[in-house]
């Protein structure tokens, strides 16, 4: 370390100041990247993560900036030479010892479901689909710019007036003659299953097991010996773990009064399911600490909890909860073959529709993409939804059909309906040569792209619309979305009093492209834009409702670019291509985005291991998405809670 | 009888104390017993209403600030609108919101737009809008008096993700009613969710309802303690935001309960009610509408005397090409980068918030109340978080107050503040106008001169 340290005084401190100090200085640094905080060794090597971004950026040729003083070819040398003889701290063996407690120092654990949470846990505990009317508040994001985030989730008043709605009214539905549905969207059929599914099995034992259905079974229910194993096993679902005796005797109370007030037995049953569903052991991530403190490990019931979060954006299932209650959650194995057994389980669909468009920055599609009517006619609600349902599907792909990362960059596939390949002019199959009759004609298809202009997130429609103007594309939006969310790059905003655009050169130039040239001769902006607009540009054959065209406005679109680091390209197909040479950035960023979801906090150094360990296991196994869940699941942070100890002075 | 006010108080007391030290302690306005407020009950006269009315993205001021000032001044291009309805509006600007100056272009401002204190730069842990918000403390203070504490309403959800290059989580932009610094509070977009909490009659209906919700209530709030006391002291804050949120419904239950006590019944015909059901809006504009009309109505029935309303989310990006002479959206002809064009239609969408805005002031003045107006009863704020989208500078904002507060504002003029006067001065006077009466809010250097 001390030899790294000295090789930084010798050689490095005099580029640096020559190099970057011009416009990295001090409190106004570009970018907010201060490098005169590192006037010795001793300082660089106390931030030494900070060099790897320095580091990618000379490598890749976007620092320095075109149009200032450049590296030198020895300049360059040196500077690689110390970076790769960084000397390594072994810190994931350290992983949350006491020595690092500021792991967990100051951050919410103990979170509220979020809406989508929510939601989907109550439809899959009772059995039934929650009233769209509901309007159970959205949620903001932090962390890793997730609403899993345990510190950006509040609650409010009308969150409690929600849950209190959405309870009585589930309840209700669900206690009910299946003859006669309480709501329109039940049926007779589904009110029966979801009380089979609940009740069947203790009526059945309790009952005469005659025939009949749960619900005649209920009715004949002769004495009430019954009701608190139906609390019990309703709590099961809903606290997510067998409840305390006192738990039930409070809960059997509220059935009691509710007798004692007239209520028929079922009625009264109500009450009990209705508290658990309003309860904070239902509404929240409940994981307990102790007075001791320190590192431990979650209880089977409390990891079962984060997986079905995670996977499913849901509770967990039965199955799950009865392997945590036989204590069969333990082993590496035991975690592995549960989460696969949830991604085969259509509800990890919700990687997709949670996770997926959350980091694609596509969550508020429905509502705030907006593409002008007038220009645009044909987009309307059913097209934008449909193109919403492509990005969950093509990134639940991943997860569910164990297809590889970089499908997600570059993939010789869609997932498209038949509106979708009209709408992309893709030929649609009119006979499928699939034997089943279910499978003859499915509305949703993988189809093969041959000249893989499509494929991958970037050029799904609602990736190509959303970054793009109500009246036009934007190559700027679209790179600054492919280095942001794919790569995971920053890309600073205009430093303040910069013009935009030079208008007096910018306006007389034709097109777009020749615009931002302009804007490009100004150092400062080309510092970003160098890196932003090639790639917007390699994808203005998408028009802003992302159909391909091969003009705009009578001039032929021109897809070429030059990227800073010299590469070129031509096309949509090539771009892929260029950004699949930078695949690890990809991965890593994917990587980090899952864990973040995962763990709902922001991370921090140590969870650099876990990185490390997935880009590891990627590698291993053909970038399988699987391979990502398997191996976060079973990680030291996903597994352990850092506990703090009671503190006897509060200030 | 004062339990909100400490179970919301101590616990982020000693949150921000804990934190970062006492420099954040100083700008906690000191919240008011409610005893006063509650002694106050038999008052024959409409009481004050308060909204704070937020649109995003700034405005072009040379179009927006009238030339002249007092009460012999001429609309500007952009207040046009205002024509009708002129005498009942004053004009302000001048005024500066000195904690947002640094920060980021949206999110610093936006958050404390009702605050005026700083915005802490994060992207998810410790948020806070440095302040509880004007509309929050006058609500706090009204407490008990009617079925509904306060409305916070809005049209689009909360804006999803972070922006890790400027540092903000960008909830931010979606919130300016701040309960405490550290709680924003939720905004309802939704119309029909609304109307059923204001006349719905679910959780404010028949007796057996009510004390079945209350003794699940009373269940949950004993599990809440009981989980909280296990729970380490970081998740306690988040299990304490609900207890206050459970006990905030069940006042309204209790206050439903009631037998109607002698505070002051406004007579609204309930076909009047019934006719304004709302159905599911099919654009922006008629959401908008919707959403203000309701507010009109929460007033007029006595349901809320406070409300917030956010005309979108800052940053939006709202296609306005309806209006004749745009192509584009907000946000995009915001940054109109000294361009002329852009600058007209810019100016446009400006002025088209104001068209929205006088129409619910006209709406608001054709309710008659005991001694003039609903709106010469109220007092209406209306403005943005910075003045020109394209620079985004927290000074000279854009602010209008509508309405008279029952007498106790001069209006038709435009008070055109000197020299950097807080934002907050203005809110100080409104505050000690609602009956609160307070030394200091946000960053106030005291009242605001000439109001």
């Amino acid at each position: 370390m001390q030899q790294w340290k000295q090789y930084f005084d010798q050689n490095i401190r005099s580029i640096i100041e020559s190099r970057c100090l011009d416009c990295h200085n001090g409190e106004d640094a570009d970018g907010g990247f201060d490098l005169a905080r590192f006037p010795d060794g001793e300082s660089a090597a106390a931030q030494s993560e900070i060099w790897e971004t320095v580091g990618k950026k000379i490598r890749l040729n976007e620092m320095p900036p075109e149009g200032s003083p450049q590296l030198n070819d020895p300049e360059k040398g040196k500077f690689y030479a110390w970076l790769d003889s960084r000397p390594q701290t072994d810190l994931c063996s350290k992983l949350a010892t006491d020595e690092t407690q500021a792991w967990y120092r100051g951050v919410v654990m103990s979170r509220r479901l979020t809406r989508t949470e929510y939601l989907n846990a109550i439809s899959d505990i009772v059995g039934l689909s929650v009233d769209p009317q509901f309007s159970i508040p959205s949620d903001g994001a932090g962390g890793e710019g997730f609403d899993t985030n345990g510190d950006s989730l509040f609650t409010s008043p009308i969150h409690v007036e929600q849950y209190l709605t959405v309870a009585n009214q589930m309840v209700d539905r669900l206690l009910t003659d299946p003859r006669s549905p309480k709501h329109a969207d039940d049926t007779p059929d589904r009110i029966d299953r979801a009380q089979e599914r609940l009740f069947g099995q203790m009526v059945d034992v309790a009952g005469d097991s005659s025939m009949g259905t749960t619900w005649d079974q209920l009715q004949s229910l002769e004495d009430e010996s019954l009701i608190p194993q139906l609390i019990q096993r309703f709590g099961w679902l809903a606290w997510r773990r067998p409840l305390q005796q006192q738990e039930q005797e409070r809960l059997h109370e509220l059935y009691k009064h509710g007798r004692q007030q007239g209520l028929e037995q079922l009625a009264a049953l109500g009450l009990p399911l209705k508290a658990t569903l309003v309860s904070p052991n239902f509404l929240f991530v409940v994981e307990t600490e102790t007075e001791k403190g320190g590192v431990q490990k979650l209880t089977p019931h409390q990891l079962a909890t984060r997986m079905a979060l995670l996977i499913w954006s849901s509770a967990p299932d039965e199955v799950l909860l009865q392997a945590a209650d036989r204590g069969e959650l333990e082993t590496k194995e035991q975690v592995i073959a549960a989460a696969r057994r949830m991604l085969k389980d259509p509800r990890s669909r919700a990687l997709g529709e949670n996770f997926g468009l959350q980091w694609l920055g596509l969550s508020n599609f429905l509502t705030t993409a907006r593409p002008d009517g007038e220009l645009y006619p044909e987009y309307d609600s059913s097209l934008a939804a449909d193109l919403h349902e492509e990005a969950v599907r093509t990134v639940a792909a991943i997860f569910q059909e164990d297809r590889p990362t970089h499908d997600l960059i570059a993939a010789d596939w869609v997932l498209v309906n038949r509106r979708l390949a009209s709408h992309y002019g893709l030929e649609w199959p009119e006979t499928i040569g699939t034997t089943t009759e279910a499978d003859a004609n499915p509305s949703w298809l993988t189809l093969p792209v041959e000249d893989s202009q499509r494929g991958g997130v970037v050029t799904l429609g609602a990736t190509l619309v959303s970054t793009s103007y109500p009246r036009r594309t934007s190559p700027v939006l679209r790179g600054r979305w492919l280095l942001e969310e794919l790569l995971g790059a920053r890309v600073p905003p205009p430093p303040p009093g910069v013009p935009a655009l030079e208008e007096s050169e910018a306006n007389h130039a034709a097109t777009l492209r020749e615009r931002l040239e302009v804007h490009r001769k100004n150092p400062e902006c080309a510092a970003c834009h160098n890196r932003m607009d090639p790639l917007g540009f390699g994808l203005e054959n998408f028009d802003a409702l992302g159909r391909w065209r091969t003009e705009d406005q009578g001039q032929a679109i021109d897809a070429t670019g030059k990227l800073p680091s010299g590469d070129t390209f031509n096309g949509p197909e090539e771009l892929k291509q260029i950004v699949l040479k930078r695949s690890a950035d990809f991965d890593r960023h994917l990587t980090r985005k899952l864990l973040g979801f995962a763990l709902g906090r922001s991370l921090n150094k140590f969870d650099d291991c876990v990185i490390n360990d997935c880009m590891k296991a990627l590698a291993e196994n053909e970038h399988r998405g699987s391979v990502l869940i398997e191996t976060i699941v079973t990680s030291y942070p996903f597994q352990h809670r850092y506990f703090k100890a009671e503190e006897s002075n509060n200030e | 009888m004062n339990d909100s006010s400490t179970s919301q108080k101590n616990p982020m007391i000693s949150r921000r104390r804990f934190l970062r030290g006492s420099r954040v302690l100083l700008g906690l306005p000191f919240l008011p017993s409610l005893a006063a407020a509650r002694g106050a009950i038999k008052d024959p006269t409409p009481p004050v209403r308060s909204a704070f009315i937020y649109f995003p993205n700034g405005v072009w001021e040379k179009d927006w600030v009238p030339e002249q000032t007092g009460a012999d001044y001429q609309l500007s291009a952009s207040l046009q609108p205002l024509a009708p309805i002129k005498d009942k509006v004053l004009v302000l600007s001048g005024l500066d919101k000195k904690h947002s100056h640094g920060g980021d272009g949206h999110y610093a401002k936006t958050a404390n737009f009702l605050t005026g204190m700083p915005v802490n730069k994060t992207t998810g842990k410790d948020v806070s809008s440095g302040g509880i918000s004007i509309d929050q403390l006058i609500a706090q203070h009204h407490s008990g008096q009617t079925p509904i504490p306060s409305l916070e309403l809005g049209t689009e959800p909360v804006i999803s993700g972070i922006d890790s290059n400027v540092g903000y989580t960008r909830l931010y932009g979606s919130h300016i009613s701040w309960q405490t610094p550290t709680r924003p509070m939720a905004k309802e977009i939704n119309p029909r969710v609304v109307y059923e909490r204001l006349f719905g009659r679910k959780l404010t209906g028949d007796r057996a309802t009510n004390q079945s919700y209350q003794n699940l209530l009373d269940f949950v709030l004993e599990d809440a303690r009981s989980v909280r006391r296990r729970l380490g002291r970081d998740d306690q804050f988040k299990m304490d935001e609900y207890l206050d949120s459970v006990r905030s419904v069940e006042k309204q239950i209790e206050f439903a309960s009631q037998e109607p006590n002698q505070r002051w019944e406004p007579k609204v015909d309930p076909a009047l009610i019934e006719s304004m059901r709302p159905g599911t809006p099919h654009d922006f504009r008629q959401h908008i509408q919707v959403m203000l009309d309701l507010m009109v109505l929460a007033f007029q029935t006595d349901s809320t005397r406070v409300s917030t309303f956010m005309f979108a989310n800052d940053v939006s990006g709202r296609n306005f090409s309806f209006l004749d002479g745009v192509q584009g959206g907000h946000h995009e002809l915001s940054h109109h980068e000294n361009n002329e064009q852009k600058i007209a239609q810019y100016q446009l969408i400006n002025r088209w918030h104001v068209e929205i805005f006088t129409a619910m002031l006209q709406k608001m003045d054709a309710i008659k109340e005991d001694n003039g107006s609903l709106l010469d009863n109220s007092m209406v704020l209306f403005g943005s978080s910075f003045s020109d989208g394209n620079r985004h500078d927290p000074d000279n904002l854009p602010i209008l107050l509508a309405g008279q507060g029952g007498g106790r504002l001069e209006s038709g003029r435009h008070l055109a503040a000197e020299g950097q006067v807080p934002l907050c001065n203005l809110y100080l006077s409104m505050l000690r106008r609602s009956g609160i009466d307070l030394e200091q809010f946000g960053d106030s250097t005291g009242e605001l001169a000439g109001l």
